[in-house]
């Protein structure tokens, strides 16, 4: 069995009179990877922070393997951080700014660090100083930085954000792959669920201070808790507090195989092309909500549409999810 | 940007090139008037008889242990006020800031003034140490505001992270903070040793004579009518604080992580 590598109990942290976490508990097992997603502003980086020993929590303590680590000061910490900019020292070349953690924590052996650099390209790089290499690289080497210090847990804050799609696509499998293989145990955050699924074994939705549902990305999909995982999750119209219908079942003629129950006007706002369909962006004036359904034909496209739900189809929110 | 260059070139022969060699010239070499048509005579005896000043040596050794006194306490009280300043999140920063800088509104002869009481009180007037507290008055709020820039521009999130990759408070100061404040520490250095030389009026209040500087012998000599004399005291002035920057401009290259030339492998 897993061992429990983190354990976070009880944590709030409070900005004046803003919670920004609210009574947080978790658990990571070694080697496990978890995203956590939400939208901007709400509490993941403090989290991080938190995490890292960065800031201290109002309240709530930390675990780690069961021993506290509440008032450990971060450099005390076997925690690493991967922030959302490289934060490469400028004054050091690639190699000396892999090895500084590494040789710190008296865990430096030039192989491994060698292997490092190789893996992350950059061995033709190693006496270039940051400012003579691409952002790409620069986050590149930021990654083996914080991997050189063969850290328990590694934090990651969005380290992809600022790099292009393709050099994204990539760096995020070599990531994983890397973490994988190290059986690190991970938390990274984003507010990109495609890059969550990819990362995280597990996704925790967080927002409002709390994780509103921790589960595969299928049981968030599938069963969201409540509006704000389905709504997050993208792939649902939200019908009530309680009831949503995944947009597959929704369609713009009557269906012929079953009766519609539910029939709402809509307004088309936009027609865009993904994946080499049409997508049409509609507005439900009842429901004010906004949605995007991708189209069979072109010729549905007409200015006012009607949606058809069917009442079978409708679900119900999975509170015991959370 | 030839054309910068240029003017740049002109600039600075004119103002700076050309009176250093006029300056050099006229210290070695008697004393000489423009349309006197008295030829140029080289000599060295207005140095011999500057060297021969048992005053220069004192006042010589004086200023500098007064100037470096000055440089270690400026930039020990600045590069922490500075770190704090810039790392501590609380409301009002500004209205700290503008307190510690309050010190160059007023007239540091008035704060002298008013120190020299308090000084003969505690025993320190008349003093190296009383000389070298006063001395901070003008120096001191250039010094915080110059850590406070340049630990603003380095940004609190580069000292997190080499706090998050295992580095202690000293670790930190040493292979982060201060090579990348590097320019904080030479505008520093420049800055309080060239005060700390000139400081007439305030030294010899505290210093009431016996702490003897090189301005309290250099003014001394203005009177004197022989511009020879004068102008090789003025090289004389003029090389100590650029040995003494060159010394502190060589402990710099000591920090962790400069590029000494047998540093760099490109």
């Amino acid at each position: 069995m897993n061992q429990t590598t983190l354990e976070i109990k009880n944590m709030t942290k409070n900005y004046k009179s803003e919670t920004v976490l609210n009574e947080l508990s978790f658990q990571l097992q070694q080697g496990e990877i978890l995203s956590i997603v939400g939208p901007s502003g709400s509490g993941k980086t403090t989290l991080l922070r938190v995490l890292a020993g960065l800031e201290e929590p109002t309240n709530g303590s930390i675990f780690m393997y069961g021993e506290e680590i509440t008032k450990q000061k971060a450099n005390k910490r076997d925690i690493s951080l991967v922030f959302q900019q490289p934060l490469l020292f400028p004054h050091m070349t690639v190699m000396e700014n892999i090895v500084y953690g590494a040789k710190i924590s008296k865990k430096y052996k030039k192989e491994k660090t060698d292997a490092l650099l190789t893996a992350i390209g950059m061995g033709k790089y190693q006496d270039h100083f940051p400012s003579e290499i691409s952002g790409g690289q620069q986050q590149r080497t930021a990654l083996a930085r914080a991997m050189a210090t063969e850290p328990e847990v590694i934090l990651f804050d969005e380290p992809f954000s600022s790099l292009d799609p393709s050099l994204r696509q990539d760096l995020r499998y070599w990531v994983r792959n890397f973490l994988v293989k190290q059986k690190t145990t991970a938390i990274f955050v984003t507010h990109d669920m495609e890059e969550a699924m990819i990362m995280g074994d597990k996704i925790a939705v967080f927002t409002e201070g709390q994780f509103q549902q921790i589960g595969k990305a299928k049981t968030l999909q599938e069963s969201p808790a409540n509006l704000l995982v389905a709504s997050f999750m993208g792939g649902n119209l939200i019908l009530s507090e309680e009831e949503y219908i995944s947009l597959q079942e929704i369609t713009l003629s009557p269906p012929t195989d079953r009766k519609a129950d539910r029939i709402y006007e809509a307004t088309l706002l936009h027609v865009t092309y993904q994946h080499a369909r049409p997508i049409a962006h509609l507005h439900i004036h009842s429901l004010d909500e906004k949605v995007s359904l991708p189209l069979q034909h072109e010729d549905e496209l007409q200015e006012n549409v009607t949606i058809y739900i069917p009442d079978s189809e409708v679900r119900r929110f999975h509170e015991e999810g959370r | 940007m030839r054309s910068r260059k240029i003017s740049f070139s002109i600039i600075a022969c004119v103002f700076f090139v050309f009176p250093m060699i006029l300056l050099l010239l006229q210290s070695v070499s008697s004393p000489w008037r423009f349309q006197s048509e008295d030829g140029f005579t080289w000599q060295w005896t207005s140095y011999q008889k500057l060297l021969q000043d048992p005053m220069l040596w004192e006042a010589t050794l004086t200023s500098i242990v007064i100037g470096y006194a000055v440089l270690v306490i400026n930039f020990i009280i600045g590069l922490f006020t500075g770190k704090a300043l810039v790392s501590s999140p609380y409301k009002g920063k500004a209205w700290v800031e503008a307190i510690l800088l309050s010190p160059i509104l007023l007239p540091v002869l008035a704060i002298a003034m008013g120190l020299h009481l308090l000084m003969i009180r505690i025993g320190l007037a008349d003093t190296l140490i009383g000389v070298i507290l006063l001395h901070l008055v003008p120096t001191v709020p250039y010094s915080i505001k110059i850590f406070y820039n340049g630990y603003n521009q380095t940004g609190p999130a580069m000292m997190e992270q080499s706090n998050i990759l295992g580095a202690g408070f000293w670790t930190q100061i040493f292979t982060v903070e201060l090579p990348l404040l590097r320019p904080a520490i030479r505008s520093l250095t420049f800055l309080t040793i060239v005060i700390s030389l000139s400081q007439y009026a305030i030294t010899a209040i505290i210093g009431g004579g016996r702490i003897l500087t090189l301005p309290l012998v250099f003014f001394p000599y203005m009177e004197n009518a022989n511009t020879s004399l004068m102008a090789a005291f003025s090289i004389w002035f003029a090389v100590i604080p650029v040995t003494m920057y060159i010394v502190i401009e060589l402990l710099i290259l000591l920090l962790p992580y400069s590029r000494l030339p047998w540093r760099n492998h490109r």
